[in-house]
């Protein structure tokens, strides 16, 4: 039956093994498609094959960490550019991306391997309560964090002088136009497009002129950090791992690897797809620090800058062109997470609450996949148009509710990844768990820092002596 | 294996015959709705699971704190 790859050692129900009652879905004949398409390219051989092998593999990974360079992560590493300059956090920031390969590759290969997303393994493997528990903390924070890729596109398409009712119904309607031919190709398409423009930061650097000297210095010393260690950089420091490794990733990468169809035979393709997504995403990250280090620069006062007024400061510095580059990037960034955050949760909703998921059903049949999608795009579209609504307090809200719901899922991805039973061969190697399990470690403790932040400020001030 | 609109002992048809020679068992839909047996815990695993739990009521104590401190 199968032309690539063993067969998962996954043991569902033997009741359901291959008879003459399994039903074949829409869903399964689309999918069926697109493997005829990666196995017409293995077949051949060539560097243009492999490329197309490599084209039609490539998807969840890239998107994942494109879709992670959010509205309010791009904003986080502008606000560290204009805060701190050229210096230790371009190292850090690439680093940051480093950990988020590691977590991230155990995703590609527990999708896989199990054919399952992340939420229905959770369910089915640590039972109804953690199951429960990853779907509801992953809504809220998806939810939330879609509120502030809401105000980010708003706050980007302000700077053209496009009013907040017009940008939340655009960015609806290219969330729909992503989603309107039910197939997760088409749409993975779209979003992959959408998803590169995030390097249009790259420019914005360039325009900003920033001294190669130092950046190599940077890059190679990690110095300077300026003003030393204090509460103010462990919060920038927390708050750039949070802006690189949050849990909607976990659980939107395994769904979608899934759904895209990747089996065993191809995890060599999803590592290459996902460290493909890791360099992206870190050029446009450490742009994004380049092109706003002349505020620095010019002691500009950067601290609680919206999108709109990060592109206004530099336009002085890059002119009308940069700054309004800046601008689309942020709307970028914010679009392209509103689609993939969104499809996160209905992913997680349909696994937990067993019903079709997948972004190859028609309409019919996918009916709570897309309502669950459009439900929480369109809500929190709706919430952002509320005036006088206190988004910076929300933005600070995600920020704690992302950081601290990491360590779970990051100890369920661990012990799912070390799952003899369900991963079979794809089980983590001695070098991936030692690396992995550092990456957890460190995680985790970033997560209790930032929440004894929270509840106690001065504890910072206190460590750090600052 | 049967399409959704075909009755049992029908002919197969093309799209059956491509989901059979492109899909995996379990990738098929219909597979995947059957639920993977509970994982056994072992006795360190019990422990971390518990640790996540007082870890989890550490975490809301936190969010809590922060919304009724941000709503002051």
């Amino acid at each position: 039956m199968e032309r690539s790859g063993q067969e998962a050692p996954v043991s569902a129900d033997p009741a359901t093994k291959l008879t003459t009652d399994v039903v074949i879905t829409h869903e399964d004949i689309d999918r069926a498609h697109d493997r005829e398409r990666v196995f017409a390219a293995r077949a051949r051989h060539g560097i243009f094959s492999r490329l197309r092998l490599l084209w039609l593999l490539v998807g969840p990974g890239i998107l994942v960490m494109l879709g992670e360079n959010d509205g309010p992560s791009m904003l986080s590493y502008a606000a560290t550019g204009s805060r701190f300059g050229i210096g230790f956090f371009i190292p850090f920031v690439v680093l940051t991306f480093f950990m988020a390969l590691v977590v991230q590759e155990m995703t590609v290969r527990l999708g896989s391997a199990t054919h399952r997303g992340h939420a229905e393994l959770i369910f089915d493997r640590f039972g109804p309560f953690w199951g429960w528990f990853s779907m509801i903390d992953l809504g809220v924070g998806n939810f939330l964090t879609l509120i502030t890729e809401f105000i980010a596109i708003r706050a980007g398409l302000g700077f053209f002088g496009v009013p907040p009712w017009a940008a939340i119904l655009g960015a609806l309607a290219v969330l729909y136009l992503a989603l309107v031919t039910h197939r997760y190709w088409t749409w993975e398409r779209i979003t992959l497009a959408a998803a590169v423009f995030n390097l249009v930061f790259v420019p914005v650097a360039l325009l900003a002129q920033p001294n190669w000297g130092s950046v190599g210095h940077a890059i190679t010393t990690w110095m300077p950090l300026p003003g030393g260690l204090t509460k103010d950089t462990l919060l920038i420091l927390l708050a750039d791992i949070g802006a690189t490794v949050t849990p909607w990733m976990l659980f939107f990468q395994q769904s979608a690897t899934v759904d895209k169809g990747l089996t065993r035979g191809d995890v060599r393709f999803g590592r290459i797809d996902t460290a493909l997504g890791a360099a992206l995403a870190a050029t446009a990250a450490v742009a994004t620090i380049l092109a706003t280090a002349p505020l620095f620069a010019h002691h500009m006062t950067a601290e609680n800058f919206q999108a709109a007024e990060f592109a206004q400061a530099l336009q002085p510095l890059i002119g009308r062109f940069g700054a309004s580059l800046f601008a689309l990037g942020i709307v970028e960034a914010g679009m392209v997470a509103c689609i993939t955050i969104s499809t996160s949760s209905a992913y997680a909703f349909g696994e937990v609450a067993h019903k079709p998921h997948s972004l190859n059903l028609p309409l019919k049949e996918g009916k709570p996949f897309y309502f669950v999608l459009f439900l929480c795009a369109v809500a929190a579209g709706a919430i952002v148009l509320i005036p006088g609504l206190p988004l910076v307090y929300v933005v600070l809200v995600v920020n704690v509710i992302a950081v601290l719901a990491m360590p779970p899922a990051l100890v369920f991805l661990f012990m799912l990844a070390n799952d003899r039973e369900i991963m079979g061969d794809l089980v983590s190697p001695a070098w991936i768990n030692v690396l992995a399990a550092s990456v957890v470690i460190f995680l985790t403790l970033a997560g209790i820092l930032f929440g004894i932040s929270v509840v106690a400020p001065n504890a910072f001030a206190f460590i750090t002596g600052k | 294996m049967r399409t959704e609109n075909q009755g049992r002992g029908s002919p197969v048809s093309p799209d059956q015959e491509l989901v059979l020679s492109s899909l995996e068992l379990d990738q098929l839909a219909a597979v995947r709705k059957q639920p993977i047996p509970r994982r056994r815990l072992r006795g360190f695993e019990k422990v971390l699971l518990w640790s996540l739990r007082i870890y989890v009521l550490f975490m809301i104590t936190v969010v809590i704190y922060q919304v009724l401190a941000g709503a002051r």
